[in-house]
């Protein structure tokens, strides 16, 4: 099969949630000389892209974003992973990831959790419906750099100034740099609630770490 | 495959409703308006008492092994839909209205040709609306062609069914021939069905007798449309009410064999309560219901086809109480197992249609076929080995199981409009304003199925051939 083939069906591997056909292709794509941040950045980040946008459409139930997700998770785990070498500068910085309290959408921040890790980032996953003082704990005894803070509704945004109080509350606004991510999210916002980077599209936002950590 | 259904007579029962049935038209026999209708029946071997037609119990058993048991319905291009006589629950809307209730509005307004086209687009698409009725009687029309041009917005952007009817003797054929343009086997393989409404207590009129003979003769289904009104123009008591209906239905299907033998008949109904304080007719009334339950097993017991009048409400407004009476009476015609269901969108007696209400009303209609359709018993579905290996190697959650996502969408219908997001998804509006959102994005965005060019400029001819016969410049929507 055609690299560009391969891309296609593990795109659509990923999107119809089948774990199976997807670690095959993935397989078949790093061995075609694909690297691991090609195959996140253009493939399976875009096919979940896809799924969310299908879940907003009402195409897609829950029972399939989850396949979905299985299917990104067991390629990301068994096939992307163990490649990763981290060339990169961002080698062992500390990130804490997570939904924030009240909110159970975890799309985004799973994707924005596999592009840090492919860029070498040590990405502490604290799940979904995560409190802020459970945040601000990790962010302490890790010594975490970035602190990712998910919110996929409107409802449950505020919980990023929440988090934001409890880290200034703890004396660790200053050491972290924090990531308001999630559809709803905007630069107005960002700047409100006093957050650093706007994480409404997590390539940006990588970015825009990797410049205020100086390590682009 | 099992599923849920409601049945209310039994074989003896039917049969005890279906002989005193026999016994009034052999005995008190059936009023026709028209001569030549009696005489057709006379002819045929009905005995003629002062001006009443008596029909002896033997032309009843003929004409009973004479009608269709089945009947396919085809769509305006040709395609099967469904074959009447296996329950096959065609939703329609509610026929002739002579209103409109607008968004928002307490009161109705007459419609217009105009409101009849963005009607027929909104039922277009609707899925569970299986088929398209001339819901509407459009105001702005000569008052002598207001059935037959009811046909043309339908025709030209709908590909649906059409449940129909004509309010005249003189417009059938022109209806009929708009019909025959549209689709040249439009007899063999029909498109449309059309009521025809005795006048309780047992007696037709000119209009609608006269119908019955012509469409016998072209082929075209007719559906026979009993109306008794408890404790008006039929007994206050259900069965009473029930077999005075049968007795009519009966006649008409007589009628329509002694015409043309196996021409094809529906047999229908739209049994009302007059209220006992305010005399208004009541459709969806407990009372009603029975009476429409008990000639759906007289059909059953017939092996015929039926149509009910379900699905619809007497309320004004699209409210609770439209809502409770459109769901209700819908789910007990899905369970009885009707063919043909007229109603919805209808308001207030049978006499307005809402657009709103329509979409609302549709997602009523796909809740109630999820029902009626039962499930599947197969050992996939049962699903013992999916438990086992969920619950002792799985974690016991479903949601990862292959076997989930397999039958979800088979197994679960997903409502459309009814709200069931959780709060914090929720936008605020009642199913109502959602509704009416769906209708502009409907009428905005269609899709019109409109006829072909070449079909259209045929059908153009027969219009405006219509209207001039009335004296009027056409009105094209």
């Amino acid at each position: 099969m055609l690299a560009e083939d391969l891309k296609r069906a593990l795109y659509m591997a990923v999107i119809e949630g089948d774990p199976e056909k997807a670690l095959g292709y993935a397989r078949e794509l790093l061995n075609t000389g694909f690297d691991v941040k090609q195959i996140v950045t253009d493939v399976l980040a875009p096919a979940m892209r896809v799924v969310g946008e299908m879940y907003e459409r009402g195409e897609y139930f829950i029972a399939d974003l989850i396949a979905s997700a299985e299917a990104f998770k067991q390629v990301f785990d068994n096939v992307l992973k163990p490649r990763l070498s981290s060339s990169a500068a961002s080698k062992g910085v500390v990130a804490v990831f997570g939904t924030v309290r009240g909110d159970i959408h975890e799309l985004g921040k799973n994707i924005a959790k596999a592009l840090f890790e492919a860029e070498g980032f040590e990405v502490i996953d604290l799940g979904v419906d995560v409190p802020p003082e459970r945040f601000a704990e990790v962010v302490e005894s890790r010594k975490a750099r970035v602190v990712g803070l998910s919110a996929l509704m409107t409802t449950t945004m505020v919980e990023q100034a929440r988090v934001i109080e409890e880290l200034k509350r703890r004396g660790l606004r200053e050491r972290v740099i924090v990531v308001a991510g999630g559809a709803p999210v905007t630069e107005d916002w960002v700047r409100k609630i006093g957050a650093d980077i706007c994480g409404d599209d997590a390539f940006k936002a990588l970015k825009k770490v990797k410049e205020l950590l100086g390590v682009v | 495959m099992p599923k849920p259904s409601l049945t209310t007579l039994s074989r003896g029962e039917a049969l005890e409703i279906h002989s005193r049935a026999l016994d009034l038209l052999s005995r008190v026999g059936v009023r026709f308006e028209d001569p030549e209708v009696a005489k057709i029946l006379l002819d045929a071997g009905a005995v003629r008492t002062d001006d009443r037609v008596l029909i002896p119990e033997e032309m009843v058993g003929e004409a009973l092994k004479n009608v269709p048991k089945k009947i396919d319905l085809y769509d305006r291009d040709g395609k099967k839909v469904a074959t009447l006589g296996d329950g096959a629950l065609i939703f329609n809307p509610g026929s002739a209205a002579i209103k409109i209730l607008d968004y928002g509005a307490t009161e109705p307004r007459t419609p217009t040709l105009e409101d009849l086209k963005n009607l027929v687009v909104v039922v277009e698409n609707l899925e569970f609306m299986d088929a398209q009725s001339t819901a509407l009687v459009p105001g702005d029309t000569p008052i002598e062609i207001r059935d037959a041009v009811r046909l043309y917005p339908i025709l030209r952007y709908s590909r649906k069914p059409i449940i129909t009817g004509a309010f005249t003797v003189e417009n059938l054929p022109v209806m009929l021939e708009m019909l025959k343009v549209v689709r040249e086997d439009a007899w063999r393989r029909p498109f449309t069905i059309f009521d025809a409404c005795p006048s309780p207590p047992l007696s037709w009129s000119r209009v609608t007798s006269r119908n019955v003979v012509d469409l016998a003769k072209a082929g075209i289904p007719s559906e026979i449309i009993s109306m008794p009104g408890l404790g008006a123009t039929a007994p206050v008591t259900i069965v009473g009410a029930a077999t005075l209906h049968h007795a009519e239905v009966l006649s008409g299907i007589v009628l329509a064999q002694a015409v043309s033998r196996g021409a094809p008949v529906i047999y229908g109904g739209s049994p009302a309560l007059m209220h006992p304080r305010y005399g208004t007719p009541l459709i969806v009334a407990p009372e009603s219901l029975l009476v429409s339950l008990i000639y759906r097993d007289l059909a059953r017991f017939l092996e015929l086809p039926s149509h009910a009048y379900m699905g619809l409400s007497d309320s004004k407004l699209v409210d609770y109480q439209a809502g409770a009476e459109e769901a209700y009476s819908a789910l007990a015609a899905a369970l009885a197992g009707f063919d043909v269901v007229s109603g919805p969108g209808m308001l207030e007696f049978e006499s307005v249609q809402s657009l709103e209400k329509l979409v609302l009303d549709n997602e009523v209609c796909g809740l109630v076929k999820r029902v009626s359709r039962g499930f599947g018993m197969s050992v996939e579905e049962i699903a013992v080995e999916v438990v086992e290996e969920t619950v002792l190697r799985k974690g016991g959650n479903f949601l990862l199981h292959p076997h989930t996502r397999r039958y979800l969408r088979r197994e679960v219908h997903v409502p459309r409009v009814w709200d069931a997001t959780p709060r914090s998804r929720w936008g605020m509006r009642s199913v109502y304003e959602e509704a009416h959102a769906t209708v502009l994005k409907l009428l905005k965005e269609g899709p019109y199925h409109e006829l072909s060019p070449d079909v259209l400029a045929e059908l153009d001819k027969v219009y405006e051939r219509l209207w001039r016969g009335a004296g009027s410049e056409p009105k094209y929507v």
